[in-house]
């Protein structure tokens, strides 16, 4: 069928709107330039931190040459390998018990009645809200108060503790709106093949669950690697980990370059990690297209 | 007729996926009329209607309107407005300023044409009897009042006087569909989109709306276009139904003719369990099938040419057997109510017939069929 | 979910009890107590002598830092964090959980290192200085602009994950309603879109208010110790030759009732917690 028929085009200004179709593009620009400057003021100083753990003068005020012999040079400065040791010895530990037990607690928590339960919650936010410096100083009050029962328990002890405290929430708060996402009926089915709940509760509500504690225990690995302010008021016995190492040696300007090349390298780790996640998951959407 | 077209759709084309949702559509929609896409999930009736309504581009072909293109023109200046699937109730705003939002939102110009100069004139002069020249602060005040009872009529007219004040998430599903309808025409659209809007109701409710909706139609003279899989809600309520499959429309036309008239399997299938059989159009008036000849009248086809030839359930008639051009033997028999269901087996062919009085399995009974009841269509390969 | 559950919650309750609640109460109590490092545990009882610290002037002027600080750090952080939440929204960036990694991937780094790396490029003579010639920040270290740099961009995370979480709870046919019933694209961001973000908005803000009011490694470090923060006055207190836990309990109480009154405020706008994170 041949339409010889030209019709006009209808316009914006026929039915009472402006045409701003010309700003657009250069708004457009103007939008990724800003975002962009947002972004390198945020990398900012994971960028200048890349720099001086190649350059090779000790001073970080100037930029000698590239070299890469501080990353090697990690392995020998002895407080700088135990400080990163205390620091994931607490860290793993702390994560792993806040992981395991968190994912547990929420289900035990979304298993209670509306009201207790938003009260509870009221309490396990308090640790995310709180300022460091309130919880670190809080913590040891009370840990220096059941001193003369236990004598040495500043340390590691305390230290693990003490990051629990904030990890929990972390965890809790990523498991629960995923709970509350599963299918409520997933339970009962399981319950009606004849599995028992525990048994019920690890091979069917895990698994539905386990993107909530993927990023809970991320969020919460994230939080006490880097922890300082509750760290520095609960640790004893010279167990440093490495912000409080840091915190000290940076005013007596000595620091050894290759904490910059351990940081950066952490950095490039977790980039690392970030990019074969998404890999696997563009690579499972791949071969659902395919089946399609 | 002499109605004038509002809408042309010509040679419209969408893919998704290197897939043709949208297949070179033309399709003429008219003023004051109530069409129905129907057709099931995926042949194209709510992306056709989304390129109307702005939300989705062509990839090829053009949408007219009002005699103009309007593939470019951005949803917000067209005068189509939507009652979504889902409501898509604002939860921030209660349910008079949902209804309201479309109009608050314009500027005062719009607001002026469409309100009237003269009723403006006539309630700010109530309004303000000793002002000489008109305050801007109390000219819109005077514009926002009749915002609000434009939005109290619209409520009026879908029977929710009363619940202005309430929050969305405090009513029922129904009744959200309501604000949804009350906040579109609210505005007084020249089309009117309505995208499965009953789907989330129970039956009871579908159908009381089904009513609704068409009695809304007619007294406010706009074109709607509803877009559905349920074929008895568009036969219900539509002017013309548009039947869709894959992107192409199978068959335009009245509920009536698309009933009566399907032209192909397709769509006899569609519109309710029917009887096709195959046959053949002897010649005028007289066609062959289930081993009998039968006259017929209405249609013409090649003679001998093979046709498929469509009865309802409903259209066939008990009689004595020694009247009987067919006779078979009862199989099935299920009560509805109104009627009996019955699979009647002529010569080891299931056929359906509809009746009034009950037979029971294993009764032979006669049937016969009126010439004007006889419908034929053109046999496909993949009909 | 089952009522079988309901046990496992128990351990959890005794827990936050025993170490959000009583540690709390400790703290106030030794606040009104005299409890110093010179004093022995068993000769503590209640005094309010050191109340007179509340308004030192010293103390009074490291309130005002903090406020003032906080204040304009969470203005600074809602401008550029709803932006930039905004415009990773309208990407059609569809995994979130890349976006999360992104902005978050600074935080791996230790914050000190942090904090020095970016005074460093606020110095006269710094590592890019004597890379491209010229020190793009001149040398503001020390000055108030560097420690409000440096807030806000430590804590912009804080405020654009939660905005982006709320953003995303949008349902998208609420903006095709926006459109369809004649609104720009402007008008319905700011009737629509930003009316239900407002959650994230407050959630955002309250992430970034508090660490900045209570912090005090930011300001000691790029502000050279110029600008004494509440943080820093309880830190000192803690670093003296005899430790005040009485004073430090004290300016702490202070701070946590800003801290009681932002999680009230939170739970108003947020009950279920869901933009926290």
């Amino acid at each position: 069928m041949t339409n010889e028929k030209q019709y006009p085009r209808a316009t914006l200004q026929e039915y009472g709107y402006r045409d701003f179709s010309k700003f657009e593009k250069p708004l457009t620009v103007l939008k990724h330039i800003l975002f962009f400057v947002i972004f390198l003021m945020l990398y900012l100083s994971i960028i200048v931190i890349a720099i001086q753990s190649v350059n090779s003068s000790v001073r970080t005020s100037e930029f000698l040459s590239i070299t890469f012999d501080w990353y090697p040079n990690i392995l020998q400065e002895e407080d700088l390998m135990t400080a990163i040791r205390n620091t994931f010895i607490v860290s793993f530990v702390a994560t792993s018990i806040a992981t395991i037990a968190g994912t547990f607690f929420a289900v035990g928590l979304y298993s209670l009645e509306k009201k207790k339960r938003q009260k509870i919650m009221l309490l396990n936010n308090v640790p995310m809200l709180n300022a460091d410096i309130v919880t670190g100083f809080s913590l040891m009050l009370m840990f220096r108060l059941l001193m003369p029962i236990f004598p040495n328990i500043f340390g590691l002890f305390t230290l693990v503790m003490a990051h629990l405290f904030f990890t929990f929430p972390y965890v809790v708060l990523s498991v629960m709106p995923k709970l509350k996402e599963t299918d409520p009926n997933l339970m009962d089915a399981a319950l009606d093949l004849g599995i028992k709940p525990y048994k019920a509760l690890i091979k069917v509500v895990i698994p539905a669950i386990k993107a909530g504690i993927f990023s809970g225990m991320l969020l919460a690995l994230t939080m006490s690697i880097d922890d300082f302010v509750i760290s520095y008021f609960n640790t004893g016995a010279g167990f440093d980990n490495l912000s409080i190492w840091i915190y000290g040696v940076i005013g007596r300007r000595n620091l050894t370059p290759s904490v910059y090349a351990f940081s950066t390298l952490l950095t490039l780790f977790t980039l690392a990690g970030l990019m074969g996640y998404t890999f696997i998951q563009h690579s499972k959407k791949g071969k659902k297209g395919e089946l399609k | 007729m002499n109605k004038k077209p509002l809408i042309e759709l010509i040679n419209v084309t969408k893919s998704y996926d290197g897939e043709k949702v949208v297949d070179n559509l033309n399709l003429t929609i008219y003023e004051n009329e109530f069409v129905t896409l129907l057709g099931p999930s995926g042949c194209g009736k709510t992306t056709t209607l989304r390129m109307i309504g702005g939300f989705v581009q062509p990839d090829d072909g053009q949408i007219i309107i009002n005699g103009k293109i309007f593939n470019d023109l951005p949803p917000y200046a067209r005068p189509i407005h939507t009652v979504f699937q889902r409501y898509a109730l604002f939860p921030h705003l209660n349910v008079l300023e949902n209804v309201a939002f479309g109009l608050r939102n314009r500027n005062q110009e719009y607001l002026i044409n469409f309100f009237g100069q003269s009723e403006i004139d006539r309630l700010y002069k109530e309004a303000y009897p000793t002002h000489e020249k008109k305050n801007a602060r109390a000219l819109h005040k005077i514009i926002q009042t009749m915002i609000d009872k434009a939005a109290q009529d619209a409520l009026a007219l879908v029977k929710l006087t009363g619940f202005e004040q309430r929050k969305i998430d405090q009513i029922s599903g129904g009744q959200q569909q309501r604000v949804a309808l009350a906040r579109a025409i609210v505005n007084k659209p020249q089309i009117l989109l309505l995208d499965e809007p009953l789907a989330a109701l129970d039956l009871k409710l579908r159908q009381n709306m089904q009513y609704e909706l068409k009695e809304m139609q007619t007294k406010l003279g706009i074109t709607f276009i509803f877009v559905t899989h349920d074929q008895e809600e568009a036969m219900t309520m539509s002017d013309r139904i548009v039947v869709m499959r894959n992107g192409l429309i199978q068959q335009l036309g009245t509920p009536k003719s698309i009933y009566n008239e399907p032209v192909n399997r397709y769509v006899a299938n569609f519109i309710g369990e029917t009887n096709i059989f195959p046959g053949t159009y002897v010649k005028k008036d007289l066609v062959n099938f289930l081993g009998v000849d039968f006259k017929s009248q209405g249609y013409t086809f090649e003679n001998n040419e093979p046709v498929d030839v469509v009865i309802r359930p409903e259209d066939f008639d008990v009689v004595d057997i020694e009247k009987a051009k067919l006779i078979g033997k009862v199989t099935f028999s299920l009560f509805k109510g109104v009627h009996n269901e019955l699979d009647v087996d002529i010569n080891g062919v299931k056929v359906m017939v509809n009746t009034y009085e009950t037979y029971e399995v294993g009764q032979s009974i006669g049937l016969s069929v009126d010439p004007y009841e006889i419908h034929m269509m053109k046999v496909e390969n993949n009909g | 979910m089952g009522k079988t559950f309901k046990v496992l919650a128990i351990p959890y309750q005794i827990w936050l009890y025993i170490l959000v609640f009583v540690p709390l109460i400790a703290m106030v109590l030794i606040a009104v107590s005299n409890y110093d490092s010179s004093v022995p545990l068993n000769q503590i009882n209640i005094s309010l002598n050191h109340w007179s610290i509340l308004v030192q002037r010293q103390n009074m002027i490291a309130f005002r830092n903090s406020v003032v600080f906080a204040v304009l750090t969470t203005l600074i952080s809602f401008v550029l964090g709803y932006f930039a939440a905004y415009h990773i929204f309208q990407s059609k960036f569809k995994n979130k959980f890349i976006i999360l990694t992104i902005v978050i991937l600074p935080m791996w780094s230790n914050l000190i290192l942090r904090v020095d790396a970016l005074n460093n490029v606020f110095s006269q003579n710094n590592i890019i200085s004597s890379i491209l010639g010229f020190s793009p920040f001149g040398n503001i270290t020390g000055k108030p602009i560097a420690i409000l740099i440096g807030l806000v961009f430590t804590y912009l995370p804080f405020m654009i994950l939660p905005v982006y979480t709320a953003l995303e709870k949008i349902d998208y046919a609420l903006q095709e309603a926006a459109l369809d019933l004649g609104l720009t694209p402007f008008k319905k961001f700011w009737k629509v879109i930003f009316p239900l973000s407002i959650k994230g908005v407050v959630t955002g803000s309250i992430m970034v208010f508090l660490p900045t009011l209570a912090g005090f490694a930011i300001p000691k470090i790029l502000g050279k110790g110029n600008f004494l923060f509440i943080g820093n006055v309880i830190e000192n207190k803690l670093l003296s030759s005899t430790i005040f836990y009485n004073h430090g309990s004290l300016l702490a109480v202070v701070i946590l009732v800003f801290i009681l009154g932002s999680i009230l405020l939170l739970t108003r706008f947020d009950k279920e917690g869901e933009t926290l994170l």
